[in-house]
């Protein structure tokens, strides 16, 4: 007990009554309610496992979880587990031997199996064939809209397209109080051109145009640049038109109805549900596509996974501790708690899930667009490549002062040099 | 030879290196180390998870090819420009206000001094809002009396300048310190002589007072030069080095290279350059102000 009280959490130790414990420390998100997800686990995790005794802590604080995550094993202060690991930080990891690889456990197999959908089955195994992140919890980006903006506007069902976005656009866009200034937009994005700002815009809308196409095959560029040249000029339109404002709103936009959409993944609806103004009606639908697309909505996956570190002295436990975190009532508490979506594929068909699904359609919508979607690529210096892409996002589409196809181009081809820089 | 040795030792001379140690100790390892580090990492790839890669000079190389970095390099300029001279008017003209004898003249040097020791991140938030497009209280208030709004650090024209608005309004105080004691120090028998050969008000201010401020002026264009080039969290705060690079600086940039895209060893060479650069730039600046009065 005094191991514990002094926060070491890792290793084992002999209690008073003489019987052995091993000890685990467990990360888990910052936010509020996957920390109360969390003690809610590891509380009934240790009463039902007195010899395995798990000890949870937030992600410590940082300016993201995959920088914290990185200085944690630069400076070998890992922890046993981890649930919030993006995978676009795995590839890094491993190579620095940083994780387990969870595909030697005998009973990885099975689970992966069944639990994963099958079209995401390849999208976690990493290119030494090993898998070192077990599949949480995906958070597919979608349309939020406010259902009588768009009634009012004459859309009784929400704009699919991109010519339904933009017809809709022209409609809601408005100057309500008559001082010449747009006080009423059909959406807004963060301009900043931050690279990981591109994955709610750019990256998602890429996705959701190319038929689930990534911009790499391997680690080969291959970026269409007509789809490119199209997401770009989408956008353009709307800031051109004043569609969206290039501006930084101060609170949320959505809730007091100076916007009609935003693209979030399902995380949002907690967070409106505690905040939303009542009578504000809202709902979620894809992505808008080009005109004349035919096939599935893509879109960004923003998958969270959870990964066994290396530096544990108990990987069978810690092993059973990470497979414990995706049973059928973890993940429903995942839902019912933090409204997002656990990556598995019998979501909208056993019976466990059913009384939620059928209290909350929206929930319905997100679980519907977990299989179309898409990931980050194992490519090396992906963040500085998608800070390339970001430069001609907001010189083309936000400020307008280069064409979409040659924003494509230059990206392109800075996104080469980066790869040329770092091989 | 040992006692020889020990008995020439001044008195206070151990009792001063072990006063001076704490001090020593914390230069070593908190400047020292990392300096020595930084050396090292110029000639290697490393990305903090994996084992460093010795890559010789292509970091130098990358570096001459990048023509993001003598973007932020230009844009640290643009700043400097509009910045060094913007706070030392500024700041001389509150400094000659609270030099002379005024009520409540305390308060109001405790006033300006407030924002230097306000936390960076709560001024960003603050002209964050105060800046804001639609929103924000200047554009509320310019419209209020029939102008049009401002795009502050939303156009590539006006963001490097309203940063260095906000920058000046946050350090200036500390500059109007300096130049009060500069003032403080200068003899009032200078002016009385001044006045007694029929000097204007204007000519006492430009034949006495900025001669004999020279030192002090040069004080604050070397420390708001340094200050100047360490731009970085007004820009990382508020617009991320948009609109269109507009506002990256060079110190953002090296900042994204080893913290968001973990190219430590590029990193530290573009960290080398521009410290070569600041020195420059220092060094020339000194030769071009400073100047002897006596």
């Amino acid at each position: 007990m005094v191991l514990l009280a002094g926060g070491c959490g890792t290793g084992g130790s002999r209690d008073s009554d003489g019987e052995a414990r091993v000890r685990l420390t467990y990360w888990s998100s910052q936010n509020p309610q996957e920390r109360e997800i969390a003690r809610i686990l590891v509380d009934a995790w240790n009463t039902d496992h007195p010899g395995i005794q798990v000890t949870v802590q937030p992600l410590p604080a940082g300016q993201s979880s995959e920088e914290v995550l990185l200085a944690a094993v630069a400076a070998g202060t890992t922890p046993d587990i981890c649930s919030n690991i993006w995978p676009g930080i795995v590839a890094d990891i491993s190579r620095a031997q940083g994780l387990l690889a969870l595909d030697e456990f005998p009973d990885f197999d099975s689970l992966y199996q069944s639990r994963i959908p099958v079209g995401l089955q390849d999208r976690f195994r990493s290119r030494d064939g090993h898998t070192y992140q077990l599949p949480w919890k995906a958070n597919p980006i979608m349309m939020q809209y406010n259902v009588q903006m768009f009634r009012d506007a004459g859309f009784e069902v929400p704009p699919s397209t991109y010519s339904e976005f933009l017809r809709a656009a022209r409609s809601i866009t408005a100057d309500l109080d008559g001082d010449g200034s747009i006080d009423r937009w059909v959406g807004y994005r963060d301009i900043q051109p931050i690279w990981h700002q591109r994955y709610f815009d750019y990256y998602a809308f890429y996705a959701g145009a190319s038929g689930g196409r990534s911009l790499f095959v391997a680690d080969t560029l291959a970026i269409d640049p007509t789809v490119s040249t199209q997401v770009f000029s989408f956008f353009r339109d709307l800031y051109e038109g004043g569609h969206f404002p290039r501006t930084k709103f101060q609170g949320s936009p959505f809730i007091s109805a100076a916007i009609a959409t935003e693209f979030v993944g399902p995380w949002n609806i907690a967070w409106l549900e505690k905040n939303a103004p009542a009578g504000l009606e809202y709902a979620f639908a894809p992505l808008p596509v080009p005109d004349g697309y035919e096939g599935p909505v893509y879109t960004y996956g923003d998958y969270k996974n959870i990964a066994v570190f290396s530096s544990t002295e108990h990987p069978a436990e810690a092993w059973r501790f990470a497979s414990y975190l995706v049973s059928k009532e973890a993940d429903l508490l995942l839902m019912e708690k933090a409204t997002q979506m656990p990556i598995r594929r019998d979501l909208l068909v056993d019976s466990t899930f059913a009384g939620f699904f059928a209290g909350r359609p929206e929930m319905r919508a997100f679980a519907g667009q977990v299989e179309a979607t898409v990931g980050i690529e194992e490519v090396g210096s992906f963040a500085e490549m998608l800070d390339a892409i970001a430069q001609q996002f907001e010189a083309s589409a936000v400020y307008g002062v280069r064409s979409p196809a040659d924003a494509t181009r230059r990206a392109i081809d800075r996104m080469r040099v980066i790869q040329e820089w770092n091989r | 030879m040992h006692k020889t040795k020990h008995s020439t030792r001044l008195p206070g001379e151990r009792s001063g290196l072990l006063m001076a140690a704490p001090y020593l100790i914390h230069l070593s390892i908190f400047f020292g180390y990392p300096l020595l580090f930084a050396f090292v990492l110029v000639f290697h790839r490393w990305d903090i998870v994996t084992p460093m890669e010795f890559i010789g000079l292509r970091n130098f190389a990358r570096l001459f090819q990048d023509d993001l970095f003598f973007r932020a390099l230009a844009n640290t300029g643009v700043f400097l420009v509009i910045h060094i001279p913007l706070q030392i008017i500024v700041a001389l003209f509150f400094a000659e206000l609270l030099n002379r004898k005024l009520r409540g003249r305390s308060f109001f040097r405790t006033v300006y001094f407030l924002p230097v020791v306000v936390s960076g991140v709560v001024v960003a938030i603050l002209f964050q809002r105060l800046f804001a497009f639609d929103t924000g209280y200047f554009n509320g208030l310019i419209t209020s009396m029939g102008g049009t709004r401002v795009p502050w650090l939303v156009s590539p024209k006006w963001a490097m300048p309203s940063i260095a608005l906000m920058a000046t309004w946050k350090n200036v105080g500390f500059y109007v310190i300096l130049f009060l004691v500069g003032l403080q120090n200068i003899p009032a028998s200078m002016y009385e002589v001044a006045t007694i050969e029929g000097a204007s008000t204007w000519q006492r201010w430009w034949r006495v007072t900025l001669p004999l401020l020279n030192p002090m002026l040069v004080t604050v264009v070397v420390l708001s030069t340094i200050g100047g080039f360490s731009l970085f969290v007004e820009p990382y705060l508020i617009t991320g080095g948009g609109p269109m690079n507009s506002t990256l600086s060079s110190v953002l940039y090296i900042y994204n290279q080893a913290f968001s895209f973990n190219h430590m060893g590029y990193a530290a060479a573009l960290g080398l350059f521009f410290a070569l650069v600041i020195l420059m730039v220092v060094l020339l600046q000194r030769r071009l102000v400073e100047e002897d009065i006596y």
